[in-house]
């Protein structure tokens, strides 16, 4: 789950160009949208797109995406629960 | 009120050179050994916020910050209009989002390159940031899209509108400067602007840049210079080219003699030259000549850095010292200059400038 999370962290560094910003930066529990990293719903968007390229995740119902893109700690958890046991 | 004519009451350019700060009239060229020159890119964070800019492309940053600079420099509240003209648009974004296609197999497009693709993209930022909801329109028209932008303001400006942000914006990528070589457009070998003159061979040096002027039917005090007239021809036959000088000259009640400066759109390529050097010396041989793109590379929208040139040259009664060499006898005062250019020999556009 670590490595996992520090994987996600990196990627969403690269995706949304945040380059003042390193993993160790983001709080595992810190919210990404209004406070935390700041983002909005453009960003919210990206994310999407990188769980469906990185990952081969399709968030089929838009309303589970705020849940899923709370924080770097629920996109984790999403993730596993989505990869093959 | 001449609908060929208004104000620039403020203006701000990002090139190959010392344009958007520094001191343009005593820098020295900003030379490249390469056929492509390279805008110098300013700092972005006094004019746009860091959550912004992580987002936007290079050609969107070159765009709004040119954009913003100008309306600073005019004095003047926000553009009441916002027309603009680019040949290719934001490239980068429209090539990633093409790589995306192919890559992704038309499934999970990220959504940025998407929206910042669109010709119109720098327009809604500016809007945007500017908060300026009235008319605002994109001309992309190869050539003539800065000329067009420009018509379409001093149209706004004779209807009434209080003032226009006008300008053009053009970015060059790695991918089109290679398509754009494949059908001979730049030079074969590495030239360099600084030699572009010196080699009888066809081709040019590629450019790119943004630039940008709040325009007005009123002198302000911080007034560079007035546009009087504009003219556009497109492939026009020698015979149809050589009359139109004298003719646009003698509608704005000037003879040849008249003018102080021409610049002109030289480029170096031996193919399309020829039209600058046919017409001067048929009709103001004797004028003083500085030519343009050695400054800022061919593209589409040089035009519009050529006016914002013959704008400073104007405001500050002096050629820059990286364009002395060009002209000697030019006479005191500067109170008007011509401008001639055209892209690929098909579009071809004076312009007139004045001292404000």
């Amino acid at each position: 789950m670590e490595e996992l999370k520090l994987k996600l962290k990196q990627q969403i560094i690269e995706a949304l160009n945040l380059q003042d910003t390193k993993p160790e930066d983001i709080d595992d529990n810190a919210p990404l949208f209004g406070e935390g990293l700041g983002l909005d719903s453009i960003d919210s968007l990206e994310l999407m797109v990188l769980l469906e390229r990185q990952y081969n995740i399709k968030v089929e119902d838009p309303r589970e995406g705020r849940k899923i893109l709370a924080s770097v700690q629920s996109m984790a958890e999403f993730i596993q629960s989505k990869q093959p046991a | 009120m001449n609908k060929h004519r208004c104000y620039i009451q403020g203006s701000a350019a990002i090139s190959a050179q010392h344009t958007f700060d520094g001191d343009f009239f005593s820098a020295p060229m900003v030379t490249t050994s390469t056929n492509n020159l390279v805008a110098a890119e300013p700092d972005y964070k006094a004019f746009i916020p860091p959550n912004s800019l992580r987002r936007m492309s290079r050609m969107l940053k070159m765009g709004l910050t040119a954009a913003l600079k100008a309306v600073q420099n005019s004095g003047q509240p926000a553009p009441q209009v916002i027309v603009t003209g680019t040949g290719k648009g934001s490239l980068s974004d429209t090539e990633k989002f093409i790589r995306d296609i192919e890559q992704y197999q038309e499934r999970a497009l990220n959504p940025t390159p998407f929206i910042q693709s669109t010709y119109n993209s720098v327009n809604g930022l500016i809007a945007l940031q500017q908060q300026s909801t009235g008319y605002n329109n994109t001309f992309v028209h190869r050539g003539f899209s800065f000329e067009n932008a420009l018509l379409d303001s001093m149209l706004q400006l004779h209807e009434g509108v209080g003032n226009t942000l006008t300008g053009a914006f053009e970015e060059m990528t790695d991918e089109h400067f290679y398509i754009k070589s494949r059908i001979g457009f730049w030079k074969d070998t590495p030239t360099g602007n600084a030699a572009m003159f010196d080699h009888n061979t066809s081709g040019s040096i590629s450019g790119e840049g943004a630039t940008f002027f709040m325009l007005g039917t009123e002198r302000t005090p911080n007034a560079e210079a007035c546009v009087t007239g504009m003219k556009m021809l497109y492939k026009p036959s020698a015979e149809a080219l050589n009359k139109a000088l004298p003719v646009f000259l003698e509608q704005h009640g000037l003879k040849p003699t008249d003018i102080d400066l021409v610049i002109t759109g030289r480029n170096g390529d031996i193919n399309t030259d020829h039209y600058y050097r046919v017409l001067l010396s048929a009709h103001c041989p004797a004028t003083p000549e500085v030519p343009f793109k050695q400054l800022c590379g061919e593209h589409d929208t040089a035009g519009a850095f050529a006016v914002w040139l013959g704008a400073q040259i104007l405001k500050h009664q002096q050629l820059p010292d990286m364009l002395q060499s060009y002209a000697t006898n030019v006479p005191d005062p500067i109170r008007r200059i011509l401008i001639y250019n055209h892209f690929i020999g098909e579009q071809h556009t004076f312009f007139l400038l004045e001292q404000a």
